[in-house]
């Protein structure tokens, strides 16, 4: 225990609101799995179906291969850590930890034992006694992940744990989840509207909009390979550029991307996806980070713009970038001084490159 | 620095201006608590003080607050009336009205009807916790359809009074034979405040956040179970004002009892104090010392649940 699979999963609410739309997804035993994706998306519905808290209402739920779909969340062997905690405020630290296993009527002595050994692990013994009012934000956090880590849950299941602390708390209690995920040896399922989050802690990723998934990966398939336009502006901060334009082959084996004046010439593997659609209107995408100011291989990689604004970040700088009108925000790094206003030449990394058609969106070579 | 003095000078004229404010702030307060003090406990003080005084006093021009020969006759009379003792007829003119020595002929019937009041008061109770919880916590917590009509439709039988009602119940009970028994008050009773305990514990049930029922659902606890063991705890002030609400409403209900009780199987106490009223001769003082004890009963509710009142509105201040 436990896989879980979702089997044309829907999830249709009485207003008629579809929340979750034919979801397919296999979850792997021990694996971290984040779900992402803007509010409204279905992503906490998808945890909640886990849990047993939503009636699902297409499609079949299965743990390893058990059909789930009516079982009621106390028979389910799933632990649950909310957004806003949700503790006991009436029980003290120590019965907050202490009542999913007292509700499954394990012997006395052995629940103080591992209340207690939570507790140490999360460094939280010495607040047992106390009430949840009395504890602050991050200490509340902690409570309600000893909840549910002394059940020994077969699924671990967080909807935005992290999103009621303050960043630098959030930040460490990140690295406390991901420790926790290891030495547990189960499988996490976690919901989060924050990509730096999904980013960190995940094996895999699925990317949720509008109750579809749209992309499910690795970290790194996400951000390198992302697989429409929306999964592409989810993540990276700043966000991705837009530039529409069209495919150019000259020659039969030159192939570039045109607008206007600017000219870039695509690299290996995409260049040969996109050897037959000249004229093909596409939309490029450039991450924020993929250009560089030093680096000068020719005129077929350069984007000319105008300098709108700079924002310093610390350790580097956003620029706002004039192009044909258009806002383009790009990292570069903090040592390059702009004035506003000033024309300047970026060189593009051409071998990262995200082309998209222009009417669907979808990924023209991933 | 030449406008120091006189600045200094404002200050202190302004915050003595501050502090008279600020007493007569309280003259006024303390003033009003006063009469409004008075206004509550002067009735039941000649109440009970009236209970202790004979019938000669009680009349008596000025009145005495204090009684000058208190007796606890009319008690006595309560608690051993017989039949024999008892005014009748053929018996009253040999007594002396304004001497108070007089019984009503029902007194032997006040501790049955305190005993009928009591028992229906205590049925309604806990009879309209144990629909009234339940469905206010499905009502609020579980998504239905239909939902929001339920509890518009449970609030429309608020809303319609009680007289309009009279008829109708009335052909029902007759219908069930129930006339003239317990279980009519109970029944109807329980039609009045139900729908009012539904929606005080519904107001609370919706005020606690959802994710709590959902914690306890994914620790262990089945739909019931999250009521009793998460649910019921964090409710203590909603469901002292239930309890308080239907004790006092069956304590104190007149209208229903007088179309459906007849005899001292189901009379209530308040159809019992009407009738002293209506009896050969009025004795004030006996109705009073019965009055008194009319006003036990609820005083002792009142007193036990008090401090969950505090209790739990404090608990309820706080939550996690």
């Amino acid at each position: 225990m436990a896989g879980i699979r979702f089997e044309s999963v829907g999830k249709k609410y009485s207003n008629g609101f579809h929340a979750v739309k034919d979801l397919n997804l296999d979850i792997r035993d021990k694996e971290f799995l984040v779900l992402l994706g803007p509010s409204g998306c279905g992503k906490s519905t998808t945890l909640n179906m886990i849990a047993g808290l939503e009636e699902v209402s297409d499609g079949r739920l299965l743990f390893d291969d058990q059909m789930v779909n009516y079982m009621p969340p106390h028979r389910r062997d799933v632990a649950m850590v909310f957004q806003s905690y949700a503790l006991y405020p009436h029980k003290t630290v120590f019965d907050n930890i202490a009542f999913g296993l007292q509700m499954r009527k394990v012997p006395r002595e052995e629940t103080a034992r591992r209340v207690q050994d939570a507790a140490d692990k999360l460094e939280i013994s010495h607040l047992l006694d106390r009430r949840p009012s009395q504890l602050s934000g991050g200490q509340r956090q902690r409570v309600a992940l000893g909840r549910a880590m002394v059940r020994n849950p077969a699924v671990f299941l967080m909807d935005e744990p992290l999103s009621n602390l303050d960043a630098a708390l959030r930040i460490s209690m990140r690295a406390e989840i991901k420790d926790l995920h290891h030495a547990m040896q189960t499988t996490f399922v976690y919901v989060t509207h924050d990509q730096a989050e999904a980013l960190t802690l995940a094996d895999r990723i699925v990317v949720m909009k509008d109750g579809v998934v749209q992309q499910i990966g690795t970290p790194d398939d996400i951000y390198e390979r992302p697989q429409n336009t929306f999964v592409a502006s989810f993540l990276g901060n700043p966000p991705i550029n837009y530039i529409d334009g069209a495919v150019e082959v000259s020659d039969g084996e030159t192939v570039s991307f045109v607008r206007g004046d600017l000219k870039l010439k695509f690299a290996g593997e995409t260049a040969r996806k996109l050897a037959s659609s000249n004229g093909r209107e596409i939309r490029l995408g450039i991450r924020a980070e993929d250009v560089d100011e030093t680096r000068s291989s020719g005129e077929d990689s350069l984007i000319r713009g105008k300098v709108n604004s700079v924002l310093p970040v610390g350790s580097d700088q956003f620029l706002g970038f004039d192009f044909c009108g258009e806002e383009l925000f790009f990292r570069v790094g903090k040592d390059l001084d702009h004035a506003l206003g000033e024309n300047v030449a970026l060189s593009v990394d051409l071998s990262r490159l995200h082309v998209f058609d222009k009417a669907s969106g979808a990924s023209l070579i991933w | 620095m030449s406008d120091v003095p006189s600045s200094s000078t404002q200050v202190v004229d302004y915050r003595r201006r501050q502090r008279l404010a600020r007493i007569a702030q309280r003259l006024i307060i303390f003033g009003g608590s006063i009469l409004l003090a008075v206004y509550v406990i002067a009735p039941v003080t000649w109440l009970v003080s009236s209970s202790v005084q004979t019938e000669a006093e009680i009349v008596s021009v000025p009145p005495h607050w204090i009684p000058e020969e208190p007796t606890l006759r009319n008690f006595k009379a309560i608690f051993s009336a017989t039949e024999e003792e008892t005014v009748t007829y053929e018996t009253r003119s040999g007594q002396d009205p304004a001497a108070g020595g007089f019984i009503p002929s029902t007194a032997s019937s006040l501790l049955p009807a305190m005993a009928n009041s009591l028992t229906v008061a205590t049925l309604v109770v806990i009879l309209n916790l144990l629909v009234a919880v339940p469905a206010a916590y499905s009502l609020a917590k579980i998504r239905t359809w239909g939902r929001n009509a339920t509890v518009y439709f449970i609030l429309i039988t608020r809303v319609i009074p009680d007289i309009a009602l009279v008829v109708p119940f009335f052909l029902v009970i007759r219908k069930l034979g129930m006339l003239d028994t317990i279980g009519s008050l109970v029944l109807t009773y329980l039609a009045v405040t139900v729908p009012f305990s539904v929606f005080i514990l519904l107001q609370y049930f919706e005020g606690l956040p959802d994710e709590l029922d959902k914690a306890a659902r994914v620790d262990g606890c089945s739909r019931f179970q999250a009521l009793i063991r998460v649910f019921l705890p964090l409710s203590l002030p909603s469901l002292v004002a239930v309890v308080l609400f239907t004790f006092l409403t069956s304590w104190n209900e007149f209208l229903l009892a007088l179309m459906f009780t007849q005899t001292e199987a189901s009379q209530t106490l308040p159809i019992l104090l009407a009738a002293f009223t209506s009896d050969f001769t009025i004795s004030f003082s006996f109705i009073n010392a019965a009055g008194v004890l009319a006003i036990i009963p609820p005083v002792i509710v009142a007193i036990i649940f008090e401090r969950y009142i505090v209790s739990g509105l404090t608990a309820g201040a706080v939550k996690g």
